[in-house]
């Protein structure tokens, strides 16, 4: 019954979402890609177009902001979290393992497109076969109403969205510093956070409240944070992550340590690995508009 | 507005063909499809069959035969079971409720280091599985009631 149920949202949700991929490939007047995000360009009156010095990208480090996704545009991430824990030996033989390049990582590609104002939606895969997908509508703008309002659903999938699904549905409220960034409040509900069956487990369900923060300490350098503390299914611990950012035309290039591999919300719910263990990671983001 | 309302209605439906999604214990038990985290459940598709790996079950065995210490057979097995001082390791209980860790017959089915003579079942397997051991943890953990 439930795997009916799950191809037939999947279906629909497919309905929604082909006719306007459909009509984005069509769409001539869709620009090459521009290395000047700084402003919109001419002829375009899309303010979701313009440069958001306070929320350049579309994830703090892992949580999502609420920037708007022009209509029939685009953007790309690629995230690495390094495997070698930064506290293993001793600073020589951390600089001999170059921080921790010289491992292997989770590696996670991610295509986002809007589908109409207001409205996004992608896949994140990463290197350990889980494909997420994910979605977002804006509700509220802070220009309106003093904050920014997101809806946020996402579902993930393990072994190549084969088995262990995990749907997430949560809000993500914002609230823009100025042009010196900006502050989230993230509350999200995930099901099937345990990977075992809910006959054999306490929890199944995790209640993660993330905060999030970006902060702009040069022209285009910025500071970033995130922490997910949890309820219910907890294993390991809270994912936390700090880093530092470089915006650079349509490009973003964020240096970051996280206590955690996760970047799909059903990895974050499922925690980092241990307290004492951080990971060298990074996330280059391009934005194709 | 209407737009906000159709986007509202395909989340829900999305949302509610996933939202209870889980995984199968059926998948999990392997050669014991059945098996769930009850005594009743574990007597009968561990202590008192064989499965399709082709593991014996236990009372081949423990079935009041004076040699082997343990009569896993019928009303007695609950008893021989839980609180139940092993006869190998008089320190340790066969089963200690919502302990799995220092139940024995959990050392003795895995194979643990300490344990005295052969992993169970006895003749070098086939042993119960990752999945099965799982099971019968989460029965001991919740207590090991006889239900």
């Amino acid at each position: 019954m439930m795997t009916v149920l799950r191809i037939a949202s999947l279906l629909l949700a497919l309905t929604v979402i082909t006719p306007r991929l459909a009509a984005a490939q069509a769409d001539p007047a869709a620009p090459a890609n521009s290395a000047a995000p700084a402003a919109a360009q001419a002829g375009d009156d899309d303010p979701d177009r313009d440069f958001n010095r306070s929320q350049p990208d579309f994830t703090v480090v892992n949580l999502p902001t609420t920037l708007r996704l022009p209509k029939f545009k685009s953007a790309f991430r690629v995230t690495h979290r390094f495997g070698r824990p930064l506290g293993q030996g001793d600073f020589g033989e951390l600089a001999e393992d170059l921080f921790g390049l010289d491992s292997g990582a989770q590696i996670g590609l991610e295509y986002r497109f809007g589908l109409m104002r207001g409205l996004q939606a992608g896949i994140h895969r990463t290197s350990d076969r889980t494909i997420e997908f994910f979605t977002q509508y804006s509700l509220l703008q802070q220009a309106d109403h003093g904050f920014g309002l997101g809806v946020i659903a996402s579902i993930d999938g393990t072994n190549n969205f084969k088995d262990s699904y995990t749907p997430m549905i949560g809000v993500a409220v914002s609230r823009e510093l100025g042009k010196y960034g900006a502050i989230y409040v993230e509350p999200m509900w995930v099901n099937n956070s345990n990977l075992l069956p809910s006959e054999l487990v306490d929890h199944n369900d995790t209640i993660m409240i993330g905060v999030g923060a970006r902060i702009r300490v040069r022209p285009t350098v910025y500071v970033v944070g995130e922490y997910v503390p949890r309820s219910g299914n907890t294993p390991g611990v809270n994912h936390g992550t700090f880093g530092i950012e470089k915006v650079a035309g349509g490009h973003t290039f964020q240096l970051n340590f996280s206590d955690g591999f996760g970047t799909t919300m059903g990895q974050l719910a499922r925690g980092g690995t241990a307290s004492d263990n951080w990971y060298l990671g990074f996330n280059i983001s391009r934005k194709f508009f | 507005m209407r737009f906000r309302v159709l986007m509202l209605l395909v989340g829900a439906a999305v949302f509610a063909g996933t939202a209870a999604c889980d995984e199968a214990l059926s998948d999990l038990t392997g050669p014991t499809p059945n098996l769930e985290p009850t005594f009743s459940s574990i007597q009968q598709e561990i202590l008192n069959t064989t499965d399709s790996s082709g593991r014996p079950a236990c009372i081949n065995c423990h079935n009041g035969n004076p040699f082997v210490p343990g009569n896993f057979t019928g009303a007695n097995a609950y008893n021989a079971l839980v609180n139940a001082r092993s006869f190998e390791k008089p320190n340790l209980v066969r089963v200690a409720p919502g302990d799995a860790d220092n139940s024995y017959m959990v050392h003795k089915l895995e194979g643990g280091p300490n344990i005295v003579g052969e992993r169970m079942p006895r003749g070098g397997g086939p042993f119960l599985t990752s999945g099965q051991m799982l099971v019968i943890r989460k029965w001991i953990a919740d207590g090991a009631p006889n239900n």
